[in-house]
């Protein structure tokens, strides 16, 4: 579904990405892992088009939705990503939660929910999917009119990814979702992530949190200094004796 | 600030507080200073009530009009984070194009016809005063500002200015050095006398339209899904894309709605100065920053207070203080020195330093 060649991305001068291939298939949940500054958010922010490709490509291919779903948008897709700017990445359905779950804090929550529905227009799918996110996250509910900025982090998370879904996405970027939160909340994004996943999205999701992350995923990479160093089925990954070294903490 | 001795702060930040500290008393000297001048010259004038109803009256018309320009100051900083110096240009743009559709509409007789058709042609001089005001806005995005948008935030600036001159001097050069002056149709010229206070027809209006446009603008930015996409981008341009929002189209819709509320300024504005040149958007335009810096740059609610206050410190300031109208210039500018000093984030708060972090 979603298919990087050889991606180099540079910030100004600094070669950030150096040749990254991967490939995400409907349905799965991948995990990138790497430690900070390993290239994870760049690779993220790449595929949206926040950072330009400066070589190699992206492809985002996909089957229309099944007719059941009534989505005004369905089409057959397959496109290369690098070349379009980061707003039509947005509409084609590729959504980013992004790191530091980036709420705006002025907006109410509702008004950030909508702000992830800006490019639909099908009135009816939007509340469909506003409900959806609501049984996900009942918390956010009782926020409604409340700006973005005086929730809590897990709030603020939830509501991230909330509002990530809110575009009805053929894939999910998730960017570090438990980053600052405590245990007991980790838990539950992870266990939500989960839930999304067996709903049948595709999930691409960066961790540092690699155990979790290799737990909910079905595949990883592992990704050094801009490089892929490792990858295959998340359980191989697990009892991998250099992962569990250096990204495990075992 | 005291109550905390750190003994291991440095002595900068004691240095810092005793700034802070003169400033305060610096600042409580001058606000004394005031008061002491208008209890002693101006009150001791003995003007009427009416007087200063009148001048009031006054300030609320300029001060409409300086919020409508103000507004498209503090839109374009919400989102791009520059000053738009060029901003009052855009405005008497919009009053010159104003003057010769004026001057078609009484070619044509319109303004000596029947009310109906003169309240037209008034919407429709106003309508296309916006129009000339958006053209130029966008194309001041497009030209001036939009290849400088990775640039140190000093250059656009620097572009800013360049294009004000550039915008006042071709005007010059078209339309001559000589002011256009605005011929209000008979239906407009009078005026409603309550007791001793006159209100003239062209200042109600003026301040009833800007009021008007302001709600506009206001129900816009709060109500609408363009509205809520200019807020999500002035916060988090980057985010914002990653919604789908296509960022430079809602820069570009940021400047035609400044520009179209300047537009309508710089028309309302030839009607009450009565005249339009090359160079009458420029004392304007700066007045209308003064607000806009008043009422907290950046904050639109701001942007519409300040401009009010301005407008009705300009105009019974003079009187107050007791020194001519002619420095009433004076007022405004010292006021826009005294806010950078004693307050720097305005009237209305903290949106500058917030944004800044």
């Amino acid at each position: 579904m979603l298919i990087l060649d050889s991606v180099h991305t540079y910030y100004g001068h600094i070669h950030a990405l150096k040749g990254i291939s991967l490939t995400v298939n409907k349905g799965e949940v991948v995990t990138l892992i790497g430690s900070n500054g390993a290239g994870k958010t760049t690779t993220l922010n790449t595929i949206s088009g926040v950072l330009p490709t400066r070589a190699g490509a992206i492809y985002f291919q996909d089957s229309p939705r099944s007719a059941g779903d009534g989505s005004p948008n369905a089409r057959d897709i397959d496109i290369r990503l690098d070349r379009l700017p980061a707003h039509d990445v947005a509409r084609l359905g590729v959504s980013q939660s992004p790191e530091g779950r980036k709420i705006f804090a002025r907006l109410t929550v509702q008004e950030n929910l909508a702000m992830g529905a800006f490019a639909r227009s099908d009135p009816e799918g939007v509340l469909h999917d506003l409900e959806r996110v609501f049984e996900l996250f009942p918390r956010l509910k009782e926020r409604l009119s409340q700006p973005g900025g005086t929730l809590s982090g897990g709030e603020q998370q939830m509501l991230a990814i909330g509002r990530a879904l809110m575009s009805s996405p053929r894939i999910l970027l998730l960017d570090e979702p438990s980053m600052g939160l405590a245990p007991l909340l980790v838990q539950q994004i992870f266990q939500i992530i989960r839930e999304i996943n067996a709903q049948g999205m595709t999930i691409l999701l960066v961790e540092q949190n690699a155990q979790a992350a290799l737990q909910v995923a079905d595949r990883g990479y592992v990704l050094e200094t801009g490089n892929i160093v490792l990858s295959g089925p998340a359980g191989d990954l697990l009892a991998n004796p250099q992962v569990a070294e250096a990204y495990l903490g075992i | 600030m005291t109550s905390s001795p750190a003994t291991s702060q440095a002595a900068g930040t004691d240095g810092r507080t005793v700034l802070r500290q003169l400033t305060r008393v610096l600042g409580a000297v001058i606000v004394l200073l005031v008061i002491w001048r208008v209890a002693t010259v101006g009150l001791a004038e003995g003007y009427p009530a009416s007087f200063w109803i009148s001048q009031a009256l006054n300030g609320l018309v300029l001060g409409g009009v300086y919020a409508l320009v103000a507004l498209g100051y503090t839109l374009v900083y919400g989102i791009l984070f520059m000053i738009n110096f060029a901003h009052g240009e855009v405005m008497m743009i919009g009053g010159i194009t104003g003057y010769f559709a004026l001057q078609f509409a009484l070619a044509r007789g319109w303004m000596e016809g029947p009310w109906a058709v003169v309240v037209f042609a008034l919407l429709l001089i106003m309508v296309i005063g916006m129009a000339a005001s958006v053209l130029i806005g966008v194309a001041l995005e497009r030209l001036a500002y939009r290849p400088l948008r990775q640039a140190p935030r000093l250059v656009p600036l620097i572009s800013a200015i360049g294009a004000s001159l550039f915008l006042q001097y071709s005007v010059l050069l078209i339309f001559g050095v000589s002011p256009h002056s605005y011929r209000k149709p008979a239906l407009i010229s009078g005026g409603l006398r309550l007791g001793d206070v006159f209100i003239p027809y062209t200042g109600a209006i003026i301040f009833i339209t800007s009021i008007l446009l302001m709600l506009a603008l206001y129900f816009i930015i709060q109500r609408t899904k363009l509205g809520r996409a200019m807020r999500a981008v002035a916060e988090d341009r980057a985010t914002a894309s990653l919604m789908g929002v296509d960022v430079n189209a809602v820069i570009v819709v940021t400047f035609m709605l400044g520009s179209a509320l300047a537009g309508a300024a710089g028309v309302m504005l030839g009607f009450h100065n009565t005249v339009v040149k090359f160079n009458s958007g420029f004392i304007p335009g700066l007045k209308a920053f003064t607000a806009a810096v008043l009422g907290g740059i950046g904050n639109i609610p701001g942007a519409m207070f300040g401009a009010l206050i301005l407008g009705l410190i300009e105009a019974i300031g003079p009187s107050a203080l007791g020194i001519p109208t002619e420095y009433k210039d004076v007022i405004a500018f010292s006021l826009l020195v005294l806010i950078l000093i004693f307050r720097p984030t305005g009237l209305f708060g903290e949106v500058l330093s917030e944004k800044k972090a």
